[in-house]
């Protein structure tokens, strides 16, 4: 299973663009990781304005944090986590600084 | 990387205090580790006691038993010790700032392996290896 947990601050990613962006991050998911691993599911959790920072400062950062099957080589992993880098940045108009973002594995327990 | 969500009653912080708290954060971190100020993510959601939040760095859900909860992720590797640390470091300086007893504050820090991590379009790197350019640029992007 793939699921992606995205922390979002408000009036960063609009809410009508979400299922888009999604769609397009599923792809890369299904295109890096195969169809083996799943359809993709994502969650989205928005910071009020005022309620996000960053080095103690505003923030205008997205944290997109997943699950994804066990077994991933590195190469693989930073494959999935550039190319839905380079949708995210694509589709929303932030910047690679403006984004982190994660693929653990799934039974890692933290 | 790290991050830190806290678990807040709902109208309970101003937005100084929030801030505060979150330079505060940053100051413990950066503090006791190799991170760079502006890798510090701090925010604050709204919820109530007995919450539960997907635990971002490990499985499944983190329940916040207290008011005030401080859910965090960071990069694996550190000591033991130095985690407990840091997770001791910013629950005082939230109980501080906040203005609530210490026993309405709790948290845990969960960690991943740093290669599991992209951040401004990089793979990051394990805590102590940092490169130097990693210091180069202390201002904030946002």
């Amino acid at each position: 299973m793939v699921k992606f947990d995205c922390i979002v601050q408000e009036g960063c990613v609009d809410e009508a663009l979400r299922p888009q962006l999604a769609t397009a991050l599923e792809n890369v998911c299904l295109e890096v990781l195969g169809a083996d691993a799943g359809p993709a599911e994502f969650s989205w959790v928005v910071v009020k304005k005022g309620f996000g920072f960053r080095g103690g400062a505003p923030s205008q950062t997205s944290l997109v944090c997943g699950r994804i099957p066990d077994g991933c080589d590195r190469d693989t992993r930073e494959r999935l986590l550039k190319n839905m880098a380079d949708e995210w940045c694509r589709l929303t108009g932030a910047t690679a600084h403006d984004l982190v973002i994660s693929a653990r594995d799934e039974s890692w327990a933290g | 990387m790290p991050v830190y969500r806290c678990v807040i009653p709902e109208g309970s912080l101003t937005y100084d205090q929030r801030a505060e708290i979150a330079t505060a954060f940053t100051d413990v971190h950066c503090g006791l580790s190799a991170a760079p100020r502006n890798f510090v993510q701090v925010v604050f959601l709204e919820a109530t006691a007995g919450f539960e939040l997907p635990d971002t760095h490990g499985s499944g859900t983190i329940k916040a038993d207290t008011p005030y909860f401080v859910a965090g992720g960071n990069r694996g590797g550190r000591p033991p010790e130095l985690k407990a640390k840091i997770l001791a470091g910013l629950l005082d300086r939230f109980s501080a700032i906040a203005g609530v007893p210490a026993d309405q504050v709790s948290g845990r820090i969960s960690e991943a392996p740093a290669s599991w991590t992209m951040e401004a379009g990089k793979v990051l790197p394990e805590p102590g290896e940092e490169p130097a350019e990693w210091y180069e640029h202390t201002a904030v992007s946002g």
